[in-house]
């Protein structure tokens, strides 16, 4: 019998050890390393330039700072795509040590009071200069909380960019370039329930076939996962609230992949990850972690970031942990709320970490060992040449 | 004669029928009037949610183009706030709660349609909370069916309120 920690009780546990472990590193680690700790801080990676990206550092504009940071993806070791969920007003008064990141501050929700939807995706390159911003959509985002996830699909030679809105019940297709925005995937400001394929409630997460199809995970509001066409239509969709098998609590992370292909679906409320076929079909649960977020690698292997404990684990398609890394805490290196992660086709990197309030590119150690790193799938190439 | 009386009498007859079953103006319900909280469910909504928290009272003023609410369903403190019935955005700032805990001043957003004789009301403000309300009357009872957005899960309930004094 297995017993289930509610997600508040857990989260609060989780936080309290956690906190106290961050308060331990303050005093022993140093000022930029990282450090200290009970396990492999950054594992086969290292954290080359603290205040990457260039552009947001010290501040995008004098007074303010980066706030929550809902998702990061990497195109290429040049252009990476950040989904910022708006600028914060920095105190008044900032101690001299301030490194530039919201989580410094321990304040957990790094949208609060007031965060401007300003700059809610840019564009970077891999030095962290500003490439791209799309300020044109801001307004997109007003009435919400900002971006939650940002993708390509592997499969779209166009690259089309898809942004998740959780708070405004939908999902963005934007042209690669920004300039249009192609589709919306459910209703602005209105959701429904279960039943309803037309209307999402909170949608999280997103992820495609070979095909084109895609499925989403949805999410806060509703329990449960719809599958699109490769055009946007809604097909099916599975789920009910509840814990047992097909049944969600908070399913936020989605990856899709193997062969047959499988939906790993990230039941976070009930701290496991179920696994699916593409018809909904459940095969499998693997208990004893709640990812915000999960990603297929090129290896063909999901990659999930634990809600409770920010350490990333590597798992093989049957559930098998084969390594993992990674600890809660503010300093370089250290995460807080990892929400999207991405590598790109250098071995680097990129994690977006909401209540931390920065994206960290990590680079890989020299005579890293190849199977710990983050393997991003490679990209279709694009229609008329790549960027 | 009779025949010709027959038919009129028949075609007041349907166009009564057709009538009726049209939605109009005043065939709505008026939900004016000061309003008690009954009961929700579930019960304890929304736990420690800061949020939509039923207010033992509500207010309620409808006019053909506005639907006002006094109440401190809102958050921390009771405000009166306003809905315009056309499906317009009304947009003013005032002060809210955030999830941490604290009070702002944030930009706040409503707005309202019928949807036969329900009244569905949505409020947005900056702080990152949302409300949909979808208010019916029946039986001398306003029921509200709930559902709100904040950081985390959402919740959703329906509230009964009795009409009071």
């Amino acid at each position: 019998m297995r017993r289930i920690l509610s997600l508040p009780a857990a989260l609060a546990v989780a936080f309290f050890v956690l906190g106290s472990s961050a308060s331990l590193q303050q005093r022993t680690a140093g000022p930029a390393s990282a450090k200290g700790g009970v396990g492999d801080i950054t594992g086969p990676y290292e954290v080359p330039d603290p205040k990457w990206p260039e552009w947001a550092h010290p501040y995008p504009k004098p007074g303010y700072i980066w706030g929550s940071q809902g998702g990061v993806f990497a195109e290429s070791p040049n252009r990476i795509y950040l989904a910022n969920r708006g600028e914060l007003k920095l105190p008044d008064r900032v101690p001299n040590n301030f490194p530039g990141n919201w989580g410094f501050f321990n304040q957990q929700a790094a949208t609060q009071p007031i965060a401007n939807m300003v700059n809610t995706i840019v564009v970077v390159d891999g030095n962290g200069r500003l490439i791209e911003a799309w300020n044109q959509w801001d307004h997109l985002f007003e009435w919400g909380r900002g971006p939650h996830q940002i993708y390509i699909s592997p499969y779209d030679p166009e690259r089309h960019v898809w942004v998740i809105d959780d708070m405004r019940h939908v999902i963005f297709k934007f042209t690669h370039d920004g300039k249009k925005l192609v589709q919306t995937i459910g209703v602005l400001d209105e959701f429904s329930d279960n039943e309803d394929l037309t209307r999402l409630r909170r949608p999280t997460m997103m992820d495609w076939l070979p095909d084109g199809t895609f499925f989403v995970a949805d999410g806060y509001g509703n329990t449960r996962v719809v599958k699109f066409s490769r055009d946007g239509k809604p097909l099916m969709k599975w789920g009910t609230p509840g814990t047992g098998p097909g049944q969600f609590r908070t399913p936020h992370g989605i990856a899709v992949g193997g062969s047959p292909p499988r939906v790993f679906v990230s039941d976070r409320g009930n701290r496991r990850i179920q696994v699916f076929d593409v018809n909904g079909t459940f095969l499998d649960e693997w208990p004893g972690i709640a990812p915000h977020s999960m990603m297929m690698s090129a290896d063909e292997h999901v990659w999930a970031v634990d809600s409770v404990t920010d350490r990333i684990v590597k798992f093989d398609l049957t559930g098998n942990v084969e390594f993992s890394f990674g600890q809660f805490g503010t300093r370089p290196g250290y995460t807080w709320a990892m929400h999207q992660i991405s590598a790109d086709q250098e071995g680097n990197l990129y994690i977006a970490e909401v209540f931390g309030g920065r994206t960290q590119k990590y680079r890989p150690k020299l005579g890293a060992n190849p199977t710990h790193l983050v393997r991003g799938r490679t990209l279709m190439p694009m229609a008329g040449g790549t960027r | 004669m009779t025949s010709r009386r027959t038919r009129t009498a028949l075609l007041l007859a349907v166009v009564a029928v057709i009538g009726s079953g049209t939605p109009s103006a005043q065939g709505r319900p008026n939900l004016s009037g000061t309003w008690k909280f009954m009961t929700s469910t579930p019960a304890n909504y929304p736990g420690s949610n800061g949020w939509g928290v039923p207010s033992p009272t509500i207010v309620v003023t409808q006019t053909a183009t506005d639907f006002t609410i006094e109440s401190g369903q809102f958050g921390a403190t009771p405000m009166k706030v306003v809905y315009k019935l056309d499906g317009s955005d009304t947009i003013w700032e005032g002060p809210s709660s955030s999830q941490s805990g604290s009070t702002a001043i944030v930009k706040w957003r409503t707005k309202a349609s019928w949807d036969g004789n329900r009244l569905v009301l949505y409020t947005w403000n900056t702080a990152l909370n949302q409300m949909r309300d979808i208010m019916t009357l029946s039986d001398g009872r306003l029921t509200i069916v709930r559902a709100t957005e904040q950081p985390g899960p959402s919740t959703s309930a329906t509230l009964t309120y009795g009409k009071g004094s």
